[in-house]
């Protein structure tokens, strides 16, 4: 072997040698490796999916006919809640930044791992243990049910003695965290970590998204923080922040929440915008139309949304100026939205489409995003928006979105990329019945709720009468939302089947366009053995580049082989500009997130002190952290 | 259907006033221009279907700066004008129709208290109070001055006009007009908790002669017991704790934490349209409240059934 | 190539400041700061917006009982503290250029006047707490002490920061990690004084 091993042939066994895994459990708690991270996140978020679609499954059953009896009220107001933080908090943002994210970025840009390895580690640990924070609650007969909007004043001690809310507000916080170390390194990363020669406008129009994403993240935040702060603050110590009686105001709370929360649904939507600007290219076998427009449009998305928040307070009796302005701002978020959809659309109108799976997903997810968008416009109408708000019509709306226009990319992007992440390929014909029955599914659930809002029936209810003309509608929907349910399980197995039996393909069987696609499936540790040369945002189509990537390797250029090594490089022009030493496996971020849990726990149960004896051991774990430079370690 | 006759419709669609009319029409006019908008986007999705595996369409081809255009045209012209056109019709005209009326312009202002779950119901200039049914005169313009009982509550009776939220520490308003008379439900829409799916409410629109004659008589205190068995009732009524959270006017019950029963017998339903106002219905509910509206403030007060018919027929006679 | 350096490998205090200026873009780890600013700042935003949002929504502000801050002390420790941006610049100006005493004596500096800010500054959160809590104060209490705890709580942290950095070098000399430590590091403080300037003049907006 030895004796014909070429110098590129040695060059990856280095490499190997150098980035190898710690095995075993151990391995996985002390990982770094982004690709690992990645897999957490997925396997994690979609436990989570699973407990909100059951909470779902649940709602739609109680309310299959009227005066139902399957959930009592307060379970009803629970499964709510639960649902709607679950699957916005432990569902959509982790596995769209969280998996997707942390998987495909660094393989996106040519990078070797993360910005910041520990970090990444630390904001995966942070958001398990928020999601079984909050899950904790709800095993306990505590969980939050004032809804994910959590309006005061019902959500103040006095309507809500228990301990439910101070599950959702501490872990909210606790869950904010971590959405905030992996946003800066999220951005870091795409700024910093791409190969030489990918300038920002050769970068990938998912990384835009992510950055788009990223930067909201890294804004929205900290409103949501100060809000759920105050409201603690309020329950605990009782200040007097949302009590009017001395000189508060229960506005506060919904606009701190919006001026948060409108920003999140672009938050929950742009990562899905930039799986389908990853699709649509591979599978129409074009360039995007309108690349820099796209790109434009997904950062204008992220920045606008900013501005819009009270379009989510028509009815509570601002001025009619405010409201005016609101409405003014909410219809300009169409723009940014048009482009990308009419981008999309005559991609695949002038491209050569091949209707695969993942196509098909991006398909119906261009579909319901039509349907949700169109639908959201006609909420910018404020008399109309205060005739329907707080109705069905607004929940059909919303799913239409968030399932619609997130989670359809999502579930395309797994079809996607499984191939990349499995080295195997997903049964195609159940890809296909899968996508067709929750594309049926989902509109049999959702789309008649918008008749039901506009008939009359409020949303958040937990039965309603018979003779209402609600019964038949309602009926449709629960069983719908069985088939939807049919579809996800198909999805699940399909994979779950491929990952054992799957054809094992090659690294790139759908000739994508980016720089994922040009190593091993799965990929080594080490991402690339050589950093790849990067001249298009399409790096992949440029078959010389790829030729020459070869060459080098033989050469022992751009190997980086002599420790975990990856470069970094100036942000605009994407010069190479370093050699940066990556940490490997590490204790410390699990260390943290435990820490940081036990300081939650302790502040629910009001031991502050303890809390604080917590607190420090988090700082102390941080001093070791940053006390293993390389020189030390 | 004895319900739904005493409520009354709740069908944003089917308004029974110029401003539900008007957010009627907004609404089919913005189906169709969105109709529009969306056939033809799909439209073009079905002309890539047929034709799949062929290259691009000829009359585009790989020309970019046709395609960028075009992606200007329906991302960025389009929806600016169609936007534009929203806008105006929306936002500047079918608003001033909807919005809150000045305070003295209109003939009538009715105060309305959002409570975890029912509705107060108080008449400016009379001692009328009464629950959950809101009389008004047909063909006139009503002020509703909406407040908060404990939490955020929405008031809204979708065929006559658009809802309006109860926030604590503000007092907001909207206007009622009822184009014929009529039963018009409607349902608190903004989530208050456990019983939120039961805070109905209905508004009654008549003409102003029988308005006039039915407000007065709201506005009387209530009539002395007329036989035994109600005035037995009475004296369980007051002697338990139902008085210490009722008010019945004109006698020692002055509670302020249930609805005000003065004239209970003249309400079509209970407990915030949850169930019919019949003497069965009504001992259902005293003898267990928690059954029917599970999480509400009244107690079970374990009184024996002849005790609770001794308090219906009080309360029946209540008119 | 050979211009391009492994910058992790700087472990002395020259290496680390020669691979520091041939670096053309922020570091990472400044860069990572930067986004905690980003985020910190909002979290301040939201607490100063929730200050003038409050006190548009009543017609006494300060609440009747409550006196109006008086304004020149809390004004002139914090131009103190701003003062404080000066030897921190130095000092990440010193560590670029591979100067671990200097570097060490710069922090320090910057350091004292820190620490003697936060003193003074607790002394006065106590005499306010004597006169109204943030119970008792009504919203006007809660607002005003939240903010200023929030406020001092990031001049503590930042004090930590200090003594760290100060330890690290004192112990071990400059490393390309120290350098971008203390870069960031000043950067902090350039945040946490802007800030505390304007939760400063929000505090004392009754009487401006």
């Amino acid at each position: 072997m030895a004796a014909i091993a070429t110098p590129g042939q040695r060059r990856v066994d280095r490499l190997e040698r150098i980035w190898e895994e710690r095995p075993g459990v151990l391995g996985w708690l002390m990982t770094t490796d982004h690709k690992r991270i990645g897999l957490l996140y997925l396997f994690t978020s979609l436990a989570f999916f699973a407990a909100g679609g059951v909470e779902a499954l649940l709602m739609r059953t109680q309310l299959i006919g009227p005066n139902g009896t399957t959930l009592s009220p307060h379970a009803y107001n629970e499964m709510l809640t639960m649902h709607g933080v679950t699957m916005i908090f432990l569902f959509v943002i982790p596995i769209s930044t969280g998996a997707f994210g942390n998987y495909l970025i660094p393989l996106m840009i040519g990078a070797r791992d993360m910005a910041f390895p520990r970090a990444n580690a630390l904001s995966f640990w942070l958001f398990l243990g928020s999601g079984l924070f909050m899950y904790t609650g709800l095993a306990l007969g505590q969980a939050p049910d004032a809804g994910w909007f959590d309006y005061v004043p019902l959500a103040s001690r006095a309507y809500s003695p228990d301990k439910g809310i101070d599950f959702y507000t501490l872990g909210l916080i606790f869950n904010g965290i971590s959405s905030t170390v992996a946003s800066a390194n999220f951005i870091v990363t795409i700024f910093k970590l791409r190969a030489p020669g990918m300038s920002i406008n050769r970068m990938p129009l998912f990384c835009f998204a992510f950055l788009a994403v990223s930067f909201a993240l890294i804004f929205a935040l900290p409103f949501l923080t100060c809000d759920l702060v105050l409201l603690e603050l309020d329950r605990r110590l009782g200040m007097h922040f949302f009590d009017p009686s001395h000189g508060g105001n229960v506005l506060l709370w919904q606009h701190l929440f919006w001026i948060f929360g409108h920003p999140e649904v672009y938050i929950i939507i742009l990562p899905a915008f930039g799986i389908a600007t990853s699709i649509i290219p591979t599978f129409t076998r074009r360039r995007m139309v309108a690349f820099p427009l796209v790109a434009l449009a997904e950062i204008l998305v992220a920045f606008i949304g900013f501005g819009v928040w009270a379009h989510h307070m028509f009815a509570v009796g601002l001025s009619t100026t405010t409201a005016i302005y609101f409405a003014a701002a909410s219809m300009i978020v169409v723009i940014p939205s048009g482009i990308q959809l009419f981008a999309w659309i005559m991609t695949i109108l002038t491209g050569t489409p091949i209707f695969k799976t993942p196509l098909l997903w991006i398909i119906g997810f261009i579909v319901m995003f039509l349907i949700g968008g169109l639908s959201g416009v006609t909420l910018a109408a404020i008399p109309f928006d205060q005739q329907v708000t707080d109705t069905y019509y607004v929940v059909a709306h919303f799913h239409y979105v968030i399932f619609g226009a997130a989670v359809f990319p999502i579930l395309g992007g797994l079809f996607y990329w499984f191939p990349k992440v499995t080295g195997r390929m997903y049964h195609e014909k159940w890809g296909q019945t899968s996508f067709w029955t929750t594309f049926l599914g989902s509109t049999l659930t959702f789309f008649p709720m918008h008749i039901l809002g506009l008939i009359g029936m409020p949303r958040r209810d937990y039965t309603y009468p018979a003779h209402m003309g609600w019964t038949g509608y309602n009926f449709l929907e629960t069983i719908g939302s069985y088939i939807l349910a049919a579809g996800l399980v198909m999805v699940v197995a399909n994979l779950l089947v491929s990952l054992v039996r799957g054809r094992v393909v090659d690294n790139d069987p759908f000739g994508g366009g980016t720089l994922e696609w040009a190593t091993t499936s799965p990929p080594p540790e080490y991402n690339f053995a050589v950093i790849p040369k990067v001249t298009s945002p399409y790096p992949m189509w440029d078959l010389d580049d790829r030729e020459e990537d070869g060459r080098k390797l033989e050469q022992g250029v751009l190997v980086l082989e002599q420790g975990h090594e990856t470069p970094g490089s100036t942000v605009l022009d994407g010069d190479w500009d370093e050699i940066l030493q990556m940490p490997s496996d590490s204790p410390y971020p699990i260390l943290l997130g435990i820490a940081t849990a036990a300081m939650f726990a302790m502040l629910l149960l009001a031991h502050y002190v303890v809390a604080g004896i917590f607190l420090a051991i988090g700082a102390l774990v941080l001093v070791g952290w940053h006390g293993t430079e390389p020189q030390e370690s | 259907m004895l319900l739904a006759g005493c409520g009354g419709g709740q069908d944003s669609l089917q308004p029974h006033s110029t401003q539900s009319n008007q957010i009627r029409w907004l609404w089919w006019g913005m189906l169709i221009v969105a109709g529009i908008v969306f056939f033809g986007a799909v439209g073009m999705l079905a002309l890539a279907w047929l034709r799949k595996g062929d290259k691009g369409l000829p009359a585009l081809g790989p020309r970019e700066g046709l395609t960028n255009g075009l992606v200007v045209v329906f991302g960025i012209v389009v929806p600016v004008v169609v936007l534009v056109a929203l806008f105006i019709v929306a936002n500047l005209v079918v608003i001033k129709t909807t919005q809150a009326p000045a305070k003295g312009s209109t003939q009538m202002s009715i105060d309305v208290t959002g409570k975890q779950w029912f509705w107060v119901v108080s008449y400016d200039g009379t001692p009328a109070v009464t629950a959950n049914e809101i009389h008004i005169p047909v063909r006139t313009r009503v002020r509703i001055n909406v407040r908060s009982g404990d939490v955020i509550h929405s008031f809204w009776v979708p065929e006559l006009n658009r809802k309006i939220d109860t926030i604590n520490g503000q007092t907001n308003s909207e206007l009622l007009y009822a184009s014929r008379p009529g039963r018009y439900r409607g349902q608190c829409a903004e989530f208050c908790g456990l019983q939120h799916a039961h805070m109905g409410m209905v508004v009654v629109a008549e003409p102003m002669a029988r308005f006039r004659a039915w407000l007065a008589n709201m506005a009387k205190p209530a009539p002395a017991p007329a036989g035994g068995a109600a005035a037995q009732g009475q004296r369980l009524f007051m002697a338990n704790q139902c008085a210490s959270c009722h008010q019945i006017r004109g006698t020692q019950a002055q509670g302020q934490i249930g609805p005000d029963l003065t004239h209970l017998a003249s309400r079509s339903t209970l407990a915030a349209l949850t169930i019919a106002n019949t003497p069965r219905e009504l001992a259902a509910w005293i003898a267990n409240p928690q059954a029917i509206k599970p999480g509400n403030k009244m107690p079970d007060l374990g009184l024996s059934r002849s005790q609770i018919a001794a308090i219906v027929s009080y309360l029946e006679g209540l008119k | 190539m050979s211009a391009i350096s492994r910058s992790m490998e700087a472990t002395s205090a020259r290496a680390a400041g020669m691979v520091a200026r041939n670096r053309i873009a922020l570091p990472n780890g400044v860069w990572a700061m930067l986004m905690l600013i980003c985020t910190e700042s909002m979290l301040f935003g939201g607490l100063i917006g929730s200050y003038f949002y409050l006190s548009s929504q009543n017609a006494h502000w300060p609440p009747p009982g409550i006196e109006a801050p008086s304004v020149p002390l809390p004004l002139a420790i914090t131009c103190v503290l701003l003062l404080s941006a000066i030897p921190m610049f130095l000092a990440g100006k010193a560590a670029r250029q591979g100067r671990p005493g200097l570097t060490g004596a710069f922090v320090l500096s910057a350091f004292l006047v820190q620490a003697g800010y936060l003193t003074v500054q607790i002394v006065l959160f106590r005499h306010d707490y004597l006169k109204f809590t943030p119970v008792d104060g009504g919203s006007y209490g809660s607002i005003y002490f939240t903010m200023l705890a929030a406020d001092h709580a990031h001049v503590l942290i930042g004090l930590f920061l200090d003594v760290w950095l100060m330890a690290r070098i004192a112990m071990g000399g400059l490393t390309n990690y120290r350098v971008i430590a203390t870069r960031a590091i000043s950067w902090y403080w350039y945040f946490v004084v802007l800030v505390t300037l304007l939760v400063t003049l929000t505090q004392l907006s009754p009487s401006l």
